[in-house]
C-alpha cells in the first residue's frame, strides 16, 4: 500500500489479488448484480490508487478498501434507484427497482431460481445502511466492532441496525423454505 | 400487572429482543451470549423469535452469493483498472493543459489586438495592463464553471436525500408506526447550509436552475423539519409532493443541462 501511495502502479496487482474476491462478494451481496459488482470492484481499486496518498500508514488496508467498495455500491444503487424513480414518480407499487430482467446466473440455477430470487429481493428491500451492516456481518462475518469501524458508525447504531435488518428479512422471507 | 409495570416490561423486553437478534446473528460477546441464552429459557416468545430468526438466517446462508466468484480473471481486472487509471490521468492532464492554454490564447488575442490597425492611444490611456485583463477574464470563467459544478453537486446530493425519504421506510418504532429519518433530516440541514453558500456564487450562470433550486429547497426544509422518528403520514405527504412536482426528474434534467 505504501508503494501504491508513492504512485507505483506495479503494486496494484498484488493488492488486488489479496482483496478483489472479498470485495466482489460484498458488493455482489449488496447490489445483487454480477456486472455491476465487477464495475464497482474496478472503481474501488481505481479510487484506492488515486487516493492512496490519503491512506494513513498505521491504518489497515482491508477496512479502508471495504469502506470505499461499500460507498461505491451505495452510490451505484442510488443512481439506479434515481433513474427508476425519475421514470415513474407517481405510480409506484412500493417495490424496489429490480434486476429481474437479467439472465439468471449459474449459481441461481443450482439453488433454484425462485428461492434465489426471493433472497435477492429480500436483501435488496433492506434500506441502505441496514443492507450494508447485514452484508458485512452475514456475508463477510465481520465483527460488530469491525463493521462500526468500516462504516464509521457507533457500535450501538450497528447493533440496532443489524437487529432491524434481521427482523425485516424475517418478515420478507416469511413462509419461504429452502 | 399495572400500566407502569407493563411499560417497564415492554421496555426490557425490547432490549432483550435486540439481544436475541444479535444472538441469532452470532454477534454477541461470550458473556452477553450466555446471559441471553439463559433468558431464552425463561421467555417462550423470545425462544420462538430466536428460532424463527435462526431459520431465516440459515436460509440466507444458502444464498449462492456466498460462493460466487468474479466473472473476470484477475489479470483482466487488473488490466481494466490500469486502463481506467491511465484514462483518468490522461483526462486530468488534458484538463490542466486546457487551463494552461487559456492564458496563452488570451495573450495571443491581446497581441493581435495590439498589433491591429487601430487609432494610436497615448500610453497612459489604459489604466489596466493586458495581463490584468487576462487574469480577470480567467477568474470570471473559473467562477462560472465553479457555479455550475457546485450547483450540480448540490442537486445530486439533494436528490439522493429525497430519493431515500421517498422510498425507504425504516421502522423507528413498530408499535407507534414511526419511521427513522434522522440521517435524512441531518443531511437536509447540511444541504440547506450549502444552499446558502451557493447563493454567493455567480447566479447568472445557473439562472435557469432557479425554479428547481427553489423546489428542492422547499422539500429539504420539509425533511429537515421532521423529527428523527417521523410519522409515516408526514413522510407520505412529502413523497406525494415530490411526485406531484416531478422533482426527481426535474433534478436529473437540470443537472444534465448544467453539465452541458
Amino acid at each position: 500500500m505504501g508503494r501504491l501511495a508513492r504512485g507505483d502502479r506495479e503494486a496494484l496487482a498484488p493488492l488486488m489479488e489479496r482483496h478483489y474476491q472479498r470485495l466482489h462478494r460484498i458488493v455482489l451481496a449488496y447490489l445483487r448484480d454480477a456486472d455491476e459488482a465487477l464495475d464497482v470492484v474496478q472503481e474501488t481499486f481505481v479510487k484506492a490508487f488515486t487516493h492512496a496518498g490519503s491512506w494513513q500508514e498505521q491504518a489497515e488496508v482491508a477496512p479502508w478498501l471495504t469502506r470505499i467498495a461499500v460507498n461505491k455500491a451505495i452510490d451505484r444503487y442510488r443512481r439506479g434507484k434515481r433513474r427508476w424513480l425519475a421514470e415513474q414518480p407517481l405510480e409506484r407499487e412500493g417495490h424496489e427497482p429490480g434486476f429481474e430482467a437479467l439472465d439468471p446466473s449459474p449459481e441461481r440455477r443450482v439453488l433454484g431460481r425462485e428461492l434465489a430470487d426471493r433472497i435477492g429481493r429480500a436483501v435488496r428491500s433492506l434500506p441502505e445502511r441496514q443492507r450494508a451492516v447485514f452484508v458485512l456481518r452475514h456475508y463477510e462475518e465481520m465483527s460488530l466492532e469491525e463493521i462500526a469501524q468500516t462504516l464509521d458508525l457507533k457500535l450501538g447504531t450497528v447493533k440496532s441496525t443489524l437487529h432491524r435488518a434481521v427482523h425485516h428479512l424475517r418478515e420478507r422471507l416469511a413462509g419461504v423454505r429452502a | 400487572m399495572s400500566a407502569a409495570g407493563a411499560a417497564l416490561w415492554r421496555l426490557l423486553h425490547r432490549r432483550w429482543r435486540r439481544r436475541v437478534s444479535l444472538l441469532a446473528s452470532g454477534a454477541l460477546a461470550p458473556g452477553e451470549d450466555a446471559l441471553t441464552r439463559a433468558h431464552l429459557e425463561s421467555c417462550p416468545s423470545c425462544r420462538r423469535e430466536h428460532g424463527e430468526l435462526r431459520e431465516v438466517l440459515e436460509l440466507l446462508a444458502r444464498d449462492p452469493v456466498h460462493g460466487a466468484v468474479p466473472g473476470l480473471a484477475l489479470s483482466h481486472l487488473v488490466a481494466r483498472v490500469d486502463a481506467r487509471i491511465e484514462a483518468e490521468r490522461g483526462a486530468r492532464t488534458a484538463g490542466v493543459r486546457r487551463w494552461l492554454a487559456l492564458p496563452a490564447a488570451a495573450a495571443a488575442g491581446v497581441l493581435v489586438w495590439v498589433l491591429a490597425d487601430r487609432p494610436a492611444a497615448p500610453p497612459a490611456a489604459s489604466p489596466e495592463s493586458p495581463g490584468a485583463a487576462v487574469s480577470e477574464e480567467m477568474l470570471r470563467r473559473m467562477e462560472r464553471v465553479l457555479a455550475r459544478e457546485q450547483t450540480v453537486r448540490y442537486l445530486n446530493d439533494a436528490q439522493a436525500v429525497l430519493v431515500t425519504v421517498a422510498s425507504q421506510a425504516r421502522d423507528c418504532d413498530e408499535e407507534s408506526g414511526t419511521v427513522d429519518v434522522a440521517d435524512e433530516a441531518d443531511r437536509s440541514r447540511d444541504l440547506l447550509r450549502r444552499r446558502s453558500l451557493l447563493a454567493e456564487l455567480d447566479a447568472s450562470e445557473v439562472a435557469s436552475a432557479a425554479p428547481v433550486l427553489e423546489d428542492v429547497e422547499q422539500m429539504l426544509r420539509e425533511v429537515a423539519a421532521l423529527e428523527a422518528c417521523a410519522r409515516s403520514q408526514d413522510l407520505e405527504a412529502i413523497h406525494r409532493e415530490i411526485g406531484r412536482r416531478r422533482l426527481l426528474m426535474k433534478i436529473d434534467l437540470m443537472a444534465r443541462e448544467l453539465q452541458g
